[in-house]
């Protein structure tokens, strides 16, 4: 009966072979190529932080594209990279916002999160109008330096870490008593490389107030502020990768409430009305579709007659709000058209300097601008997920209709890794997008 | 009232695909050794499916049992990454059954079979970087086929079979909808349904002992209706989503010419070359019971035909034992683009080897192994722009018993 101990042996052969070998595919061999990323640093506002959802909170740290960036570095000699993180007993931060539930109408229920929070208090100062709000201190070295609401027209303004509760907490002094500049916190300390998306804010706040509550940096301001900045950031040799600044005007906190769905909201219970009426730096006027309406305003303002606000410097006005010239929408809730074209020539001029100072030093360029932009919808698959700039839907934007998604924070930082590659010859992997969430429901 | 969602725009289900990687050539142990050739040869109740024709020339009426654990093992390398991503190990089970009588006169006879010509099982995890493409497919298409087989003259044998298909599909894939505690959605679409067909062969025996056999078998377009798609998402969203679908499965039709030759009494050399129609999948739709939320979807396939040779020999080295080997090339019919992980298909190389033995002039094993290597293929599909490279190995071990009468 040899045989057969033959065939038992023939055929245990054949199961281990087809048990244990698996399929290979030989993937590229690792390589920094001519950068160094044993001390990677990331240089930015509250993109580069992790903000999302209205708040910056542990989740969105952890998911920040510079940690992204950082994990995938590790395969070509990245180093460790120390995040700002709040703890676990504070892990949800500044507060956030979740999605509570929908309304009957298919409209979302925005719920703040305020338990396990990191506020440690308020401080008043001195010639500064509102309170800063103050969250609990991080000490020791990091590697994310991302400031929620920083401008790059800040970054040299000594008394700003009293100012900004987010740059507040990584300062060593209290409130009240900080003059280091964000410029020179950042590069206190040697790194490597560096990743810089400052910028956005200096066109951001003019975007999201209507062009009432804030002011766009001046460009020439913005030009020697981004050299000066790159020029530190480069001064010892270190390489990077700097970002362009996205259309302010094409995110969904701008793109959700649209002056046609307002209408017809109104014209259900009043068909009569044929407009809404905006104030504009040229006085009240229709408004059209090129006027963009925030995310946040009020809806239940439309059509009532304004009751007077002392606190707020609001006079009574007997005219049904939005829907008559001598009652117009307030410019801080409508972007108008010409303010939309304003934004954008103002973020045009500060990407043209991006980008010249980024290839006078040899830097890597991610174009958020025009990379953002293909996600006007109906926007784009990437590994077999539809995404576009819709609020909520959309898969990047969170919440808060500015800041993105663990998501969508992956794909910027596969943008950067795809730039980084291609200028310095290196093989940092990309991350899968497969690994990250976009906006949870309820 | 006013901040309208719509959410349904953005939630696309990409559709599912059949390629060449469902087609399951695996139905005789006997064929499988030589690589899967089988038209022009009349060796065993497998050609109840190879030939029907040459039924009618097998000398003993018989049955013919057999199995083939199928080890599909794929691998993904994502553009980009170097994170080589490996499908997770689990068997398939293609098997196929035949048993043909008929008078003793050997002027007509009667089978029916039982097969798998279609099929896959894959599962890639629900883990993996393509997940929101495929989690996994469960594909089975099981047919039977009663056949009779007539000789026309002494060397020409005609044949026919009704073929009744069975099908099934289990299709699994992450929805990129985040539910409250952080995970995916899951979609899981699973039906079952039948299809109709026939399976017709002509056999010649030729003066100078080369015999050939000419084969169609007809395509199965097999109906899925009222299948069951479970939609695991939020719960505020779930009453948007569907709850049944319908679909069909467009299994092609095949065209086969084969050869055997005969060197001396010992040797078979049988060369087949066949024509898989896959241009009638032009595309594949799923209709759902609610499209609140997600469209109907129609997915452009637009194939183009498959084909396959394959040449394989049979000693019969002693009484007893005889030995098998085989060698075949099938190319994709899968265009650029629409390479997905259901079917990550290319051109492949086929590689066998088999043996059998008598125990008796009743009793015969067989035992059979298979080697399908699929080429590397690097893709973006035109539909997910999931862009990666795809390679594959199947190894299938089989083992048949034949009782002959």
């Amino acid at each position: 009966m040899k045989k057969y101990t033959n065939l038992k042996l023939i055929l245990a052969g054949l199961v281990l072979l087809t048990t244990a070998c698996k399929t290979k595919i030989d993937a590229p061999a690792p390589s920094k190529g001519s950068a160094d990323f044993s001390k990677y640093i990331a240089i930015g506002n509250s993109l580069t932080a992790g903000y999302a959802d209205g708040g910056l909170y542990l989740e969105g740290q952890i998911n920040s594209y510079p940690n992204i960036i950082a994990k995938q570095m590790k395969a070509v000699g990245g180093g460790d990279f120390i995040q700002p993180l709040f703890t676990e007993a504070q892990s949800n931060g500044s507060g956030y916002l979740k999605l509570g539930s929908f309304n009957a109408d298919g409209t979302p229920n925005l719920v703040p999160v305020t338990d396990k929070l990191a506020v440690r208090g308020q401080i008043n100062i001195p010639g500064f109008p509102t309170p800063v709000t103050l969250y609990t201190k991080y000490a020791g070295d990091i590697n994310n330096f991302g400031v929620p609401g920083i401008k790059l027209q800040q970054i040299t303004f000594a008394p700003y870490g009293n100012l900004n509760g987010y740059f507040e907490r990584l300062l060593p002094g209290n409130a009240g008593t900080n003059n280091t500049t964000y410029l020179d916190f950042v590069t206190a300390k040697p790194f490597t490389f560096f990743t810089n998306w400052l910028g956005n804010n200096d066109a951001l706040g003019y975007a999201t107030t209507g062009g009432a509550g804030d002011v766009l940096t001046d460009k020439a301001q913005f030009a020697a502020l981004y050299s000066a900045l790159i020029t530190k950031l480069t001064a010892a040799g270190a390489k990077g990768a700097v970002a362009t600044i996205p259309d302010v005007s094409a995110i969904p906190f701008l793109n959700t409430v649209t002056i046609g769905a307002l209408l017809a909201g109104v014209q259900k219970v009043n068909p009569a009305v044929q407009a809404i009426y905006i104030s504009t730096a040229t006085g009240p006027r229709p408004a059209t579709s090129e006027d963009l309406v925030i995310l946040t305003f009020p809806t239940a303002l439309l059509g009532k007659p304004t009751a007077a606000d002392p606190t707020n410097n609001v006079a009574a006005n007997p005219y049904p709000y939005g829907l008559d010239p001598r009652n117009a929408m307030e410019s801080k809730y409508v972007l108008d058209k010409a303010e939309v074209a304003n934004a954008r020539d103002y973020v045009a001029s500060y990407n043209g300097t991006i980008k010249a100072v980024a290839a006078g030093k040899g830097l890597a360029v991610f174009d958020a601008f025009s990379f953002l932009n293909t996600f006007k919808a109906p926007g784009q698959q990437i590994e077999g997920i539809q995404f576009n700039s819709n609020f909520i839907s959309g898969n990047i934007f969170s919440l808060d209709g500015v800041h993105l998604t663990p998501k969508g924070y992956a794909i910027v930082a596969n943008e950067f890794i795809k730039a980084i590659n291609g200028q310095y010859g290196s093989t940092i992997p990309t991350a899968n997008l497969a690994d990250y969430r976009s906006v949870k429901f309820p | 009232m006013i901040k309208k969602l719509l959410l349904a725009a953005c939630i696309v289900m990409p559709a599912t695909i059949f390629a060449q990687g469902f087609q399951v050539n695996l139905q005789g142990q006997k064929q499988i050794g030589m690589a899967g050739a089988g038209a022009g040869t009349a060796m065993d109740g497998a050609s109840i499916f190879f030939n029907p024709g040459a039924v009618v020339m097998l000398k003993k009426n018989q049955v013919n049992l057999g199995v083939s654990p199928l080890f599909f093992k794929s691998a993904f390398l994502k553009s980009g990454s170097n994170n080589v991503e490996n499908n997770v190990d689990e068997i398939a089970p293609p098997f196929e059954a035949y048993a043909v009588f008929g008078p003793k006169s050997g002027k007509i006879k009667f089978g029916i079979g039982a097969y798998t010509p279609f099929g896959g099982l894959v599962n890639w995890g629900d883990k993996w970087s393509g997940k929101y493409s495929l989690i996994s497919l469960n594909l089975k298409a099981i047919y039977i086929q009663p056949t009779i087989s007539v000789k026309i003259t002494d060397n020409i044998g005609f044949g026919a079979g009704f073929v009744y298909n069975h099908g099934s599909v289990n299709l699994q894939r992450a929805v990129p909808i985040t539910k409250s505690d952080g995970s995916d959605s899951k979609a899981t679409l699973d039906g079952s349904g039948e299809g109709y067909g026939w399976n017709a062969g002509i056999y010649f025996k030729t003066l100078s002992g080369v015999t050939i056999g000419i084969v169609h078998k007809s395509k199965v377009v097999t109906k899925l209706n009222g299948g069951d798609a479970t939609f695991d998402v939020p719960t505020a969203l779930q009453s948007g989503f569907p709850t049944k679908f319908d679909s069909q499965l467009p299994l092609p039709a095949t065209t086969s010419i084969g050869f055997g030759f005969y060197p001396s009494s010992k040797t078979t050399i049988a060369f087949d070359a066949n024509w898989v129609h896959w241009n009638v999948y032009k595309e594949l739709a799923f209709d759902y019971d609610n499209n609140a939320r997600i469209p109907d979807t129609k997915s452009p396939r637009n194939y183009s035909d498959g084909a396959s040779l394959k040449l394989g020999i049979n000693q019969q080295q002693t009484d007893k034992l005889a030995l098998r080997a085989g060698v075949g090339y099938a190319f994709t019919p899968v265009k650029d683009g629409y390479v997905t992980p259901e079917a990550p298909d290319a051109n492949r190389i086929i590689l066998s080897a088999g043996l059998g033995y008598d125990f008796s002039s009743k009793f015969c094993l067989d035992l059979s192994f298979l080697y399908e290597g699929i080429e590397s293929r690097k893709q973006t599909n035109l539909e997910s722009n999931l862009s990666g490279t795809f390679k594959t190995n199947v190894y299938i071990p089989g083992i048949g018993l034949s009782y002959k009468f």
